[in-house]
């Protein structure tokens, strides 16, 4: 370990070969921009289970792994290491506690991806590179000398095909291999560093004004008043940053020979995506085809074959009959038989009728949708089509993948919305993912329900959710101190998606979601029916009775409030179960829509914010809800 | 290749190739720095209407929001 590799003819480099600092690598960073295959390079190095996206920022937290005794440690994606997003400094933290570091390079974007690998060895880490997508870069008629890469860089560079399992046992043989040159031209630099005790990882990030990096190192040093001491940045960011970019192309221009300049299918679709006349109409295409997919073929016609045939049919009488032969219906075990077996959420008939046969062809149903969207760089090219819009309510494009995510689990999306930017963003995204965005288990039993009304109560359901989430955008945008950052966003290449990919990372994220929903289900059934067995659920029906009343819905609604302040789709779920007409069954799926986002949801919003928000969050969702359900049961009456 | 008078990146029209000069935002300076769109000509492949522009080189997209092109200023190459 520890040993670079030396080519035959080493062209003319900065680094020097001879020296190296070596790695006795315990942990070991993954590291690269996104959508490089880092996270497939991952799963195929520790045969875990990560996620592979094609998408800036969706593994905002580090993934852990072990390869071969060592840490595997999956960063997010980021350009540099540096601290100007989430991502880049959750990525900064794994990167200046590493041993070593595996840097995956995506092979066609070498130009990009370089200015990583050359920082990364300015700052002295011992460095292995996985030179990804090689595949790509034949079929785009180019060609990478990597003895020349490998001899310019002085560590180690594997060429990968990560999807396909190509070079990774070279790259694993490689990691004890992982080296950096002992100096690098950044120090011509380090005179001008601030009076501070620093590693080189450190001292290379100070230079180059990372202001959190100097606040770790001064952080002991507090002042009697308990502030930090002042000490400056050196204010050499640019210098650097472009005499690394300087050392980037020269690098590219020895190791690569672009032979050819194809147009593939995938840049024509490309084009056609990125030109609104196209793009639009495609996305509209699109949003149809994904609607047929989980509110038609899976909301509809699976979900029928499982609640009813296979569950409601087979499993609940069975498993009625096999609680009534074992648990009497006296004496003590008289409530723990009504909680396990009563009709309305009994927890081993209607509570896994409701979560194996509703929930979870819905939520893998999206997972799937969502993971093809990923791997295939359409969410970016969403964001570009959405940005205009986005920005009317103080996001921009980047916010549709909340928007979207949320559709699919309202909590996640909740996280994800760190890719949004400013704190600003955050707390608008969030806010209208809480009150104005149904997530998928809930929006698969409003589309049912609406399907059964005709298409006419179908698009006032959405143009009422869509003038909410409007209106409130506006409001927030208008009423929020500060302003919101325009879009930046890289636009990764159009691929096709791989089904081994998309189907490992809807069975984890499935896996995940029930791992979480299942305890919580189970402890608000149990509670739900405890409530019912005393009478108190009836209590707080009646006390609901006046905002039901006003709502013009019957007393039972209260129930279903009930159920919506645990989870809104299981309020959607007892919709099913009430007798109402067309419009009240309208104006119920838009109340229980924007009431409180579900439990989780609200520890989400509570973690990543704080509890004042998350109070007023959930505060504001009852008046919003009440308040637009009321002049909606106003206008159908009138109507 | 010469450089015109400057102008704003959001009046930049697709097909078009323009040299970065200014851009004003530190956290957008530094990463069009990294992803080297300041190392050269980048050409605009398409805008948007009142949307965002977006810019290609090396193989290397990047999409500027319209508020965000407003602030840059390029020139452009002839």
């Amino acid at each position: 370990m520890g040993v670079c590799p030396h080519g035959d003819d080493p062209p003319p480099t900065d680094a020097s070969r001879d020296d190296v600092v070596s790695a006795d690598a315990n942990t070991v960073a993954l590291l690269g921009a996104p959508n490089v295959g880092k996270s497939a390079v991952f799963n195929e190095l520790t045969e875990a289970d990560a996620d592979v996206s094609n998408y800036p920022g969706t593994t905002v937290t580090a993934t852990i792994g072990s390869v071969d005794g060592h840490r595997l440690v999956d960063a997010p994606g980021t350009y540099s290491v540096s601290s100007f997003s989430e991502e880049e400094r959750v990525a900064r933290e794994v990167v200046l506690d590493a041993d070593a570091v595996i840097n995956v390079v995506d092979a066609t974007q070498l130009d990009r991806d370089l200015f990583l690998t050359h920082q990364l060895l300015d700052m002295g880490i011992p460095t292995v590179v996985a030179l990804n997508v090689m595949d790509e870069v034949a079929r785009d008629g180019d060609e990478i000398d990597v003895d020349a890469l490998e001899a310019d860089l002085g560590v180690p560079v594997v060429p990968t095909v990560a999807v396909e399992s190509e070079g990774i046992a070279d790259l694993r043989r490689a990691i004890d291999e992982a080296c950096a040159p002992a100096t690098t031209p950044v120090e011509q630099w380090f005179d001008a560093l601030p009076d501070v005790d620093a590693s080189r990882r450190e001292a290379v990030l100070v230079l180059e004004d990372d202001r959190p990096t100097l606040e770790r190192l001064t952080a002991g040093d507090a002042r009697a008043d308990g502030g930090l001491p002042d000490v400056e940045l050196p204010s050499l960011r640019d210098s650097i940053y472009e005499h690394r970019r300087r050392r980037v192309d020269a690098t590219v221009d020895r190791v690569r020979e672009q032979t050819d300049d194809r147009r593939t299918v995938t840049d024509v679709v490309d084009a056609a995506l990125l030109n609104p006349l196209t793009g639009t109409p495609l996305a509209l295409v699109g949003i149809g085809l994904v609607y047929l997919f989980i509110g038609d073929v899976i909301a509809q016609r699976l979900v029928d074959v499982l609640e009813t045939e296979i569950f409601g049919a087979h499993y609940v009488p069975w498993m009625t009959g096999l609680v009534e032969a074992t648990v009497p219906a006296s004496g003590w075990s008289e409530p723990v038989r009504f909680v396990l077996i009563n009709d309305t959420l009994g927890l081993l008939t209607v509570t896994v009728q409701y979560l194996l046969g509703v929930l979870l062809p819905l939520v893998a149903g999206f997972y799937l949708v969502i993971g093809a969207l990923e791997d295939s760089g359409l969410l970016p090219r969403l964001a570009v089509l959405t940005d205009r819009g986005m920005s009317r309510i103080g996001l921009n494009g980047r916010a549709v993948i909340p928007m979207i995510v949320g559709l699919g689990c309202v909590t996640m999306a909740v996280l994800s919305t760190r890719i949004a930017g400013s704190r600003r963003e955050r707390l608008i995204s969030t806010a209208l993912l809480g009150l104005a965005v149904p997530c998928s288990a809930q929006l698969g039993i409003i589309l049912g329900l609406l399907a059964a009304l005709g298409a006419g109560w179908w698009f006032a359901y959405l143009g009422v959710m869509l003038l909410v989430f409007g209106i409130a955008g506006v409001f927030l945008d208008r009423t929020l101190p500060g302003e919101s950052q325009g879009l930046v966003t890289e636009l990764p290449r159009v691929r096709r998606p791989r089904a081994g990919n998309v189907l490992q990372k809807t069975v984890t994220r499935t896996k995940g979601f029930l791992t979480e929903a299942i305890p919580l289900f189970a402890v608000t059934a149990a509670a739900i029916s405890v409530l019912e067995y005393v009478g108190a659920l009836a209590s707080i029906v009646r006390g609901l009775r006046p905002l039901t009343a006003a709502l013009g819905m019957p007393a039972e609604f209260g129930q279903i409030l009930v159920l919506g302040l645990v989870r809104r789709d299981f309020a959607a779920a007892g919709m099913t179960d009430l007798a109402l007409s067309a419009s009240q069954a309208f104006v119920g799926l838009v109340v229980i829509t924007l009431f409180v986002p579900c439990v989780l949801a609200m520890a989400m919003i509570v973690k990543e914010h704080d509890l004042k928000t998350g109070l007023v969050m959930w505060t504001g969702s009852w008046a919003v809800a009440f308040l637009v359900g009321g002049l909606l049961a106003a206008v159908v009456t009138v109507l | 290749m010469s450089l015109t008078t400057d102008q704003r990146l959001s009046g930049v029209s697709g097909g078009e190739q323009v040299q970065i000069q200014a851009v004003p935002d530190e956290r957008v300076r530094a990463h069009l720095l990294r992803i080297g769109m300041l190392d050269g000509p980048v050409r605009c492949r398409t805008t948007l209407s009142r949307g965002p522009v977006v810019l290609e080189r090396n193989g290397t997209t990047i999409a500027l929001g319209d508020s965000v092109a407003d602030d840059i200023t390029v020139a452009e190459c002839e």
